[in-house]
């Protein structure tokens, strides 16, 4: 076996009959061609032995050449075989290729065989009778001696007998007595016989090495079942110690939770909780087991409502979120809490038990109250006194009260300025106060922008005008329209404008431009200014940020005025940007989605 | 739209300095007959006595606040016809909104401008059915 199967189809041991078909039927023969070459050397060294005895036996002055013709040929045929058991034996890839080398073999099997018929050829007619005999003898058992050693493959033994037995019978006919006669028929027999031992011998050897080959195979397809077991068990442990820590980590995450979590049955009773929920609710967890939740989390007046959600949310089998709830602990305290409530749900869609967390938002609804109530107070208190210093500003500079000196007029200019940039200030703070709390709506509708520019020119060429700049709007605006509140629009045209004049250099422009990219409308601000500070770059959109702490005394402006036009912007779906203006200068834009009909 | 130009206004706010300012620019400047009323509570009484074509409410004061004596002032016969406008520093969208739906002629934002409040005024009064 050379691998572990990994996949489980490897794994997946054949069949009982399949075993038997299994065995290679190359494979046989290869360890039948292997035991032939192992068996060989006996046979050639036998053979070297038999032929010396012959020699010693049959030499003599008449026959001197023949012997030694034949022992040659002999030698030749045992050295052949030899190197060819040595070429085998180290071929490296002769298993593939059982073929080739039983061929081979066969060859000097039959080499063999025809060199003793040979000698019996050869030598019969001129030895004497108990020569003839010796010889008879001799090839009887070479016969014979062949049969254990080639009879793994029966037709070898069969080539290696009559290359024996042919030559041999046809000098027993030509040459012999009656008696040799006799024996001449008889040898047939036996070599019949011989082949027919050979061939059942070939039939043991090759159902021997078959079981050998199963049993090989079952040894492997059993290794690798408990290897694969082995590795499953090992995967079934982590498995098991995974299943056993996170089950720790769980049970940690609900024992250290702070915020109180029960597990309930079906039916809403309380099958366990942790120690927030005891600590919050003011029960043992000994003491809840076994209760239904509405009895004692809920004030009555709301038990059948939480009953009508909770059967409503199991025939749902679905997780629920953010549920607020007044509950009560159990000293009568009233609480607000935030549930959430999961299901565990089986494969067979059944509600096994609910998960459920409760958040106390008790302070938190406090705390937000109490914001909303502190900046409400903010508004109203601080522009009440706003109002009346503006007021009284506002009615001195108008002049219904008389004219003043030109020290006083232009002393009472400054409060009202300053008192104008207080109360710009205060603005700007519940602005981006009720931005972040998420507590701005806008009131978004179809806007003509063409108009809505107009607007925002005519409302802030006052402003300019003190700065010496003047507003010139692009002659030819696409008529686009978006979907936006036109007070925050108009908010956000002021602050790019009054940005934009305070920044241009007296004498200059602010031209202010509309172009309809396909998709978006952008509304862009010129200023032919000294451009923004590469340090300033990007943090100019944040909260309080001014290119230099002198600006806000030079120029006015509380530096959160951008800030609040991105958020305003991005709220109604567009962005906001600047980028240098060609020819010095910056434009500021905002774009936003085109408004369509449909 | 009224036939008549306003002139006839009556104003209930507890702050006296808002009120000195808003008694000046509609009595200065915008040349009409004003009336103040500081306590909200007497404010009803005030109204009968006056006769205001338009009444000017605030929104925060202490004993009442503006919409409930708006809702008062709806619920009595002599004072339900009369036009409110609401003079706030609570006049976001949303409250805005809601002073409408109680059926507000105008709401003006605190701060405002005395200078053209008499202006604002009248065209509210001008737009009136």
């Amino acid at each position: 076996m050379s691998a572990i199967p990994t996949t489980p189809s490897d794994a997946v041991p054949q069949a009982p009959g399949a075993l038997h078909d299994a065995s290679d039927a190359r494979r046989v023969l290869a360890d039948q061609v292997e035991l032939l070459y192992r068996q060989a050397p006996i046979g050639i060294g036998g053979a070297l032995l038999v032929a010396s005895l012959i020699v010693y036996e049959l030499y003599a002055p008449h026959s001197r050449e023949l012997v030694i013709f034949w022992a040659c040929i002999a030698l030749l045929v045992a050295a052949s075989r030899f190197m060819l058991v040595r070429a085998y034996s180290r071929d490296a890839a002769r298993e593939p290729d059982p073929e080739r080398w039983l061929r081979w073999f066969s060859i000097g099997a039959l080499a063999e065989g025809v060199s003793w018929g040979f000698a019996a050829a050869v030598f019969f007619p001129s030895i004497s009778d108990e020569q003839r005999v010796f010889l008879a003898f001799v090839l009887a058992t070479m016969t014979a001696g062949g049969l254990p050693l080639f009879s793994a493959v029966w037709w070898v033994f069969a080539l290696f007998a009559f290359g024996v037995i042919v030559p041999f019978e046809a000098v027993l006919f030509t040459y012999g007595t009656r008696l040799f006669s006799e024996l001449a028929l008889m040898i047939p027999i036996l070599l019949t016989i011989n082949v027919a031992v050979a061939y059942r011998l070939n039939q043991v050897f090759v159902s021997g090495f078959r079981l050998r080959q199963s049993y090989g195979r079952l040894t492997q397809d059993y290794t690798t079942l408990n290897l694969q077991l082995e590795q499953r068990l090992a995967e079934l442990e982590e498995a098991g110690r995974q299943v056993e820590t996170s089950g720790r980590k769980l049970a940690l995450f609900a024992e250290r939770s702070p915020i109180p979590i029960f597990e309930f049955d079906w039916n809403g009773v309380v099958l366990t909780a942790n120690p927030a929920a005891e600590n919050l609710f003011g029960y043992s967890v000994a003491e809840m087991i076994g209760k239904k939740g509405t009895d004692f989390l809920f004030p009555v007046e709301v038990h059948a409502d939480v009953l009508a959600k909770w059967s409503g949310f199991m025939r749902a089998g679905k997780p629920v979120v953010a549920l607020r709830y007044h509950n009560v602990r159990r000293d009568g305290v009233e609480l607000v809490c935030e549930w959430s409530i999961t299901p565990l749900v089986s494969p067979a869609n059944r509600v096994q038990s609910v998960i459920v967390q409760g958040r106390d938002i008790t302070q938190q609804l406090e705390a937000e109250r109490m914001k909303q109530e502190f900046t409400s107070t903010l508004s109203h208190e601080l522009r009440t006194p706003l109002t009346s210093i503006l007021g009284s500003l506002q009615l001195i500079n108008s002049g219904v009260f008389g004219e003043l000196g030109n020290d006083v007029a232009e002393l009472a200019q400054v409060a009202e300025r300053n008192g104008q940039r207080l109360l710009d200030l205060i603005n700007d703070l519940l602005d981006i106060e009720r931005i972040e709390s998420g507590k701005l709506t806008l009131f978004s509708e179809p806007l003509a922008l063409r108009t809505l520019l107009q607007e925002a020119v005519n409302l802030n060429k006052a402003f300019a005008e003190r700065f010496n700049v003047r507003l010139e709007l692009s002659a030819d605006l696409p008529d686009v329209r978006v979907n936006a509140d036109v007070k925050r629009i108009l908010q956000v045209m002021t602050n790019l404008i009054s940005n934009a004049a305070k920044f241009s250099p007296a004498g200059g422009a602010v031209t202010i431009e509309l172009h309809d990219l396909g998709g978006e409308v952008r509304v862009a601000v010129n200023d032919r200014g000294t451009g923004i500070p590469e340090n300033f770059r990007n943090r100019i959109f944040a909260r309080f940020a001014q290119a230099d702490a002198t600006d806000t005394r030079q120029k006015g402006g509380t530096g959160l005025g951008l800030a609040i036009c991105k958020r305003l912007i991005e709220m109604m779906g567009g962005r906001i940007g600047f980028a240098d203006r060609q020819g010095g200068g910056t434009m500021f834009f905002f774009e936003l989605p085109k408004y369509r009909a449909d | 739209m009224p036939s008549t130009p306003l002139n006839r206004v009556l104003y209930v706010e507890d702050d006296e300095d808002v009120q000195r300012i808003v008694r000046l620019s509609l009595e200065r400047i915008g040349k009409m007959t004003v009336r103040v009323v500081s306590d909200p509570l007497q404010a009803i009484e005030a109204i009968r006595q006056f006769g205001p074509e338009l009444v000017m409410l605030d929104w925060m004061m202490p004993g009442m606040d503006g919409p409930t004596l708006f809702r008062k002032m709806r619920e009595l016969p002599e004072t339900r016809d009369c036009p409110v406008v609401f003079i706030t520093a609570r006049a976001q969208q949303r409250e805005t909104a809601e002073l409408a739906a109680l059926g507000a002629a105008g709401v003006i934002s605190k701060p405002f401008s005395p200078k053209d409040l008499p202006d604002q005024l009248r065209s509210i009064w001008s737009a009136l059915p």
